[in-house]
């Protein structure tokens, strides 16, 4: 699959989703499509971070679906954080995990393992039930309701072509990002994250 | 296969045998619980396996086992963001492991996280594999200006509340740290 394609279109079925992105490629591609700065929690050099923290915000808001992007680079420096993703088993929860068998960040540097990393069987090594593989529109798109609509934590192999291109990181510092994202977690869940009272 | 519940209560049975204080552990969860912590994520050190078993048990929280450190750092940042109040309960060689994400997360977006961590590597640690810890722990923690306060005492341990609170405060990381002597409660 073309990646930019691919995000694009899971971008066109994004409702009211909290999304989480991660180091570099998603972050950039999520933001030139969507341009969204309060919905997004950009987690750049995430380091393979990102779908535990969407967990940390699943858990909080149940009644809220997270998305969370990860990148094969993410999945190999971290694989385990799927054991956690497992065992907190969050209905909210969808892991996106975007494989293009290179670190896209830093000039498409070769990935250990490329050619033979099977991130889907992995996810099943781990007990996650519903685990989800396309390498191409056509079966993301005839699967993507099943995937990511039905209730039920997911794990979302999506095998995409390297971008020969970088886009713009999100213009804006850490603060401003979680400022941003956290004032819209509270007018949709009425949640207090800022203005709690401290002793 | 024992579930987790299970499997915490044989943990905890064995960390008694070995002379750490129940009676500690449950003050620990105690103040936790009612300072406003509802999430755990932990790692294991021996020195707090009663600890991690108690907060395993006690239903005011929702305890998550994670594969490691960064781990608890990423769940309990996001748990911020929901406002949830989390804590990451860990030995001191993974908080040695967290610079990065501490720097690159909680730095960069200061988003506040509070870490419980045991102090290995103290002149009364026996482990020789935990010296480097008593080595370079604190200069580690100094050279981030993580706020770090030591549980010097058993009528300190309200402090573990405080420092919670204060990383609110200040939208950082802070860390309380105990030591080999006060979970075994001898101080």
């Amino acid at each position: 699959m073309n990646y930019q394609e691919c995000l694009a279109w899971i971008a066109s079925k994004w409702t009211d989703e909290l999304v989480v992105t991660s180091a570099g490629t998603s972050s950039e591609i999520w933001f030139e499509e969507t341009g969204d700065t309060e919905r997004v929690f950009y987690l750049e050099a995430s380091m393979s971070l990102s779908s535990c923290f969407a967990a940390g915000i699943a858990f909080g808001v149940p009644n809220k679906n997270v998305w969370a992007f990860s990148g094969d680079g993410a999945f190999v420096m971290n694989a385990g954080m799927l054991t956690v993703e497992r065992q907190m088993n969050l209905p909210n929860l969808k892991h996106f995990m975007v494989s293009n068998r290179v670190y896209g960040s830093t000039s498409n540097v070769p990935l250990p393992g490329r050619a033979d990393n099977d991130y889907a069987a992995i996810a099943r090594g781990f007990g996650i039930d519903r685990v989800y593989s396309f390498g191409g529109m056509n079966e993301l798109q005839a699967k993507f309701e099943e995937a990511v609509l039905e209730p039920g934590y997911s794990f979302i192999h999506l095998e995409v072509d390297p971008l020969d291109h970088r886009g713009k990181s999100p213009p804006m510092d850490g603060p401003e990002v979680k400022f941003r994202f956290g004032r819209h977690v509270e007018k949709v869940t009425g949640k207090n994250i800022f203005s709690a009272p401290l002793p | 296969m024992e579930d987790l519940l299970q499997a915490s209560v044989s943990s905890a049975a064995r960390a008694t045998e070995t002379g750490y204080s129940e009676e500690v552990s449950r003050e620990i969860v105690d103040i936790c619980g009612d300072s406003g912590i509802s999430l755990v994520a932990s790692l294991p050190d021996d020195w707090i396996a009663q600890t991690i078993a108690g907060f395993e048990q006690d239903k005011r929280f929702t305890h998550i086992p994670v594969n490691r450190e960064e781990s608890a750092l990423a769940l309990c940042s996001g748990a911020f963001l929901s406002g949830t109040g989390a804590m990451a309960l860990m030995g001191a060689s993974g908080l040695m492991t967290l610079v990065y994400a501490i720097t690159k997360i909680n730095y960069t977006y200061e988003i506040p996280i509070f870490i419980l961590v045991t102090q290995r590597g103290s002149l009364d640690d026996g482990a020789k594999f935990h010296v480097s810890n008593g080595l370079y722990f604190d200069d580690v923690v100094k050279s981030i200006d993580l706020p770090c306060t030591i549980i010097e005492s058993r009528d300190q341990l309200p402090k573990i509340a405080e420092a919670y609170h204060h990383s609110r405060k200040i939208s950082r990381p802070t860390i309380a740290v105990l030591p080999k002597k006060l979970l075994l409660g001898r101080i």
